[in-house]
């Protein structure tokens, strides 16, 4: 029984201590952004109509904002804003003068912060409500947000008071350039048809747990040679469903098409430079040449062209000639087309490059692979010159 | 005394919920052939006769449509409308551009997307005139980020968990190996590609295939090409052809193209069955901005049904200026006395009426079908009138001006064509 006790007291005693020792844990992040919360002064946007300045409660055929005692969530009244957008209505939108258009610091309380409000509507349900969120600084620049679905309490606006958030990350105020150091008021601009009730607006803690990531889908090259064409999912215009003009040779390393073409069939193919991102060769498009071995017993006449994703030029063309062929057998040739021999080389935005397709004008049988972006440092009009250097 | 109740609460059900449930289409795809595909409705073939329209439902099913394609879904008259006059409803699902500020980078803005048209398809789904999702409209449209199919595919993934009953389509501006490369690998519950196609129709049906697209495909939009893909002046006013012009490429593109592709196509939507400023306000609209319909509404008619209504709209065929026709240029003195000429088909029509309008010159950089301003008219003086033209002075001031012809008959059928013309 004492052993009983003993264990009993100890492991009290010992409990008692840990929990006297647990670190306190901030519900809404780090500590340093607690504070950056609790020394951020303006916390109320808006009340009621004695306490909170609001501008825009003009009424007009398009909207009308009042101040409603009747069944408010918070203080004397809120504010019942009803619009509908016409082609009369040049701006349909109100503001509040948030701490009385006091200079707002909100760098401190930027991440971790959210704008609160209470919502609801007279009749009907909504997961969406047309309306903006703006928050403006004192140069005149605005950034904007909006009400998410996953930041509405229960996921629906209804007749009931549901809490509103707007995350402060979620403004696009970079983009924006808007100073965030000084901001003068916060904007609702409304568009289509609304009808809704708002009250209670503050600045609350917030933790915003979602990422914004930098994915660009862009291949940067520096370097020569650069092997292209690899991957026949990056391919078209080779299908045998219903054409047999072109037919992969399944015994290469690096893809080679084989072609046998009839009048009447397909006598265009291409494929994504890389996967069908944008590929950037800016640094090297001046010092490069697209190559590729070609075996036939009678040069084809072929048409290149090049296609970006942007640009004021977004396909350039070239026709090979005899200077592009470099003959290494009876039968084989290298083939070597500068990109500075394209016609408007200077307009094409080599940082956005996204296909290489090849038109068949003449010929019908041959075979074409080992398709590369190589080094090429000569004149572009004779590039077999360069390459038999 | 169990199996009596248990009857009992199956007749129930039977007679209450089962009527519900049979309101709902069964809509799937069949595979008829190696590469062919066929569109059932409820267990028959359902070829797609249809428009993108918002309006003129009921015209638009006595002209022999059977379907229509919306954009998003905030309007659900727009559904019960349609089975009202018994045709289906493409219904799109509204998946922001990235061109319009979208960051498909951002997962708040993302999840946000995805979560709020979960609860559109949860609402819609078992509408009886739903036919097909259509998740996002030409969010390829001058697109960087190609996120944008991640959200395409959630999406879809949704609707075959919720929605066994109709078929997924995303809808693509123009055809693109790149964009069918992006679909095709991050799409996969994507059932089919809708292409919207105004110039690029040509060769639409080709280069589907050419692009190893497998699956089968809706011409979602079409009709005639588009303001981007016209001729412009050399102060860069869109050059549209005459009512006339656009309704013989219609029926062309219609009998040539879209029809006999058997195959793989399940149908078309027609642009546009009503009216929308798109460079003019007569460039893509069957209807005009008072309501009445043009010339191309008799064409679809034909199209979907073999037969001309039997009061066919006039047509203009051609418009000049000076005798110099719409492909050229126009430019005038101000305040000089010109000479505009329309030429026109009368068809069975005993009177018709001509008038003649100017606006200043819409310039837009606008793309993709977002919304425009449409001008304000200016008045304008005509000092001579026949049955073919009107003489008028230019306008004083020195800009670029669009006069428009519209003819009508008396059931107030339209054929309208208009001219650029720069006063300088």
């Amino acid at each position: 029984m004492k052993l009983r006790e003993n264990i009993a007291f100890w492991f009290i005693g010992i409990s008692f201590i840990g929990c006297q020792s647990m670190k306190e844990i901030s519900l809404y992040g780090s500590s340093e952004s607690q504070s950056g919360y609790d020394s951020f002064e303006p916390k109320i946007i808006f009340t009621d109509s004695q306490q909170d300045g609001v501008w825009g409660m003009k009424n007009t055929p398009c909207k009308t904002i009042h101040y409603d005692t009747i069944h408010s969530f918070y203080g004397k009244d809120h504010l019942h804003i009803q619009w509908k957008q016409t082609s009369d209505c040049k701006y349909l939108g109100m503001g509040f003068k948030w701490g009385n258009y006091k200079g707002k610091n909100l760098l401190p309380i930027m991440k971790d912060c959210a704008i609160e409000m209470m919502i609801r509507v007279d009749e009907g349900k909504f997961t969406k409500i047309p309306m903006f969120f703006g928050l403006t600084d004192y140069s005149g620049k605005q950034c904007m947000s909006k009400i998410n679905i996953l930041d509405i309490e229960g996921g629906f606006i209804d007749t009931t008071w549901r809490k509103v958030l707007i995350p402060l990350p979620s403004f696009n105020h970079e983009k924006k350039e808007v100073n965030l150091a000084n901001i003068k008021e916060l904007r609702l601009e409304f568009q289509r048809e609304g009808d809704i009730h708002i009250d209670r607006i503050r600045i609350v803690p917030h933790d915003h747990n979602f990422k914004k990531t930098n994915t660009r889908f862009t291949k940067i090259f520096k370097e020569h040679p650069i092997q292209i064409g690899q991957g026949r999912e990056y391919w078209w215009g080779v299908n045998s469903l219903y054409s047999t003009s072109f037919s992969f040779n399944d015994e290469s390393i690096h893809e080679r098409i084989y072609a046998n073409i009839s009048e009447k069939d397909w006598k265009e193919f291409g494929f994504g430079v890389y996967k069908w991102h944008r590929a950037d060769i800016s640094e090297i498009a001046s010092s490069s040449a697209i190559s590729f071995i070609l075996d036939a017993k009678e040069m084809p006449k072929i048409q290149t062209t090049l296609v970006a994703y942007t640009g004021p030029k977004r396909r350039i063309q070239k026709t090979l000639n005899t200077s592009n062929y470099i003959q290494i057998n009876d039968s084989s040739y290298q083939i070597c087309i500068p990109l500075k021999s394209f016609a408007e080389f200077e307009n094409f935005h080599w940082n956005t490059l996204k296909e290489i397709r090849f038109k068949i004008i003449e010929g019908s049988q041959f075979e074409m692979g080992d398709f590369k972006i190589i080094e090429f440092r000569g004149n572009p009009k004779k590039p077999n010159q360069w390459i038999r250097l | 005394m169990d199996k009596i109740v248990n009857i009992t609460l199956l007749g129930v059900f039977l007679t209450f919920v089962n009527p519900l449930i049979a309101q709902v289409s069964q809509v799937e795809i069949r595979k008829e052939s190696k590469t062919g595909y066929r569109l059932y409705k409820d267990g028959q073939p359902y070829y797609i006769k249809g428009a993108g329209a918002k309006s003129q439902f009921g015209l638009l099913a006595k002209s022999g449509a059977n379907s229509i394609r919306v954009w998003s879904t905030n309007n659900e008259a727009f559904l019960d409308s349609a089975q009202h006059y018994d045709m289906t409803v493409c219904l799109g699902l509204y998946v922001r551009p990235e061109r319009t500020g979208m960051d498909y980078n951002d997962d708040y803005a993302v999840k946000g997307q995805i979560e709020q048209l979960k609860t559109e398809i949860l609402k819609y789904k078992d509408h009886p005139a739903l036919l097909i999702w259509g998740i996002g409209n030409e969010v390829d449209l001058r697109y960087s980020n190609f996120k944008v199919w991640e959200t395409i595919e959630e999406l879809a993934q949704f609707i075959k968990k919720v929605d066994p009953n109709h078929p997924t389509m995303t809808v693509i501006a123009g055809v693109d190996p790149s964009k069918l490369y992006m679909i095709k690998k991050h799409c996969p519950s994507i059932d089919i590609l809708g292409v919207n196609v105004y110039g690029s129709i040509e060769n639409a049906g080709l280069n589907i295939r050419r692009y190893n697209w497998e699956k089968p495909y809706i011409v979602t939009e079409w009709g005639v090409n588009g303001p981007f893909e016209a001729k412009t002046t050399s102060w860069k006013a869109k050059i549209e052809p005459p009512n006339g012009i656009k309704a013989k490429q219609r029926r062309r593109r219609y009998e040539d193209l879209i029809y006999p592709d058997m195959e793989k196509c399940f149908g078309s939507y027609c642009f546009l069955w009503g009216q929308k400023q798109e460079s003019t306000a007569t460039w893509h609209g069957m209807f005009l901005p008072n309501g009445k319909p043009t010339e191309a509404v008799d064409v679809m008619q034909y199209c979907w049904t073999g037969k001309w209504p039997g009061s066919r709209a006039p047509s203009i065929q051609d418009i000049s200026i000076e005798g110099k026709n719409w492909q050229k240029e126009h430019r005038l003195a101000p305040s000089t006395s010109t000479t505009l000429t329309i030429e026109y088909e009368k068809y069975n029509n005993q009177d018709i009426e001509i008038n003649y309008r100017l606006f200043p010159e819409a310039f837009t950089n606008k793309i993709g079908g977002d919304r425009q301003e449409s001008p304000e008219e200016i008045s304008f003086q005509i000092t001579k009138k026949s049955d073919n033209g009107i003489t008028f002075t230019s306008p004083s001031k020195k800009g670029a001006y669009r006069i428009f012809a519209y003819i009508k008959n008396d059931k107030e059928q339209y054929s309208v064509a208009n001219l650029p013309f720069l006063v300088e």
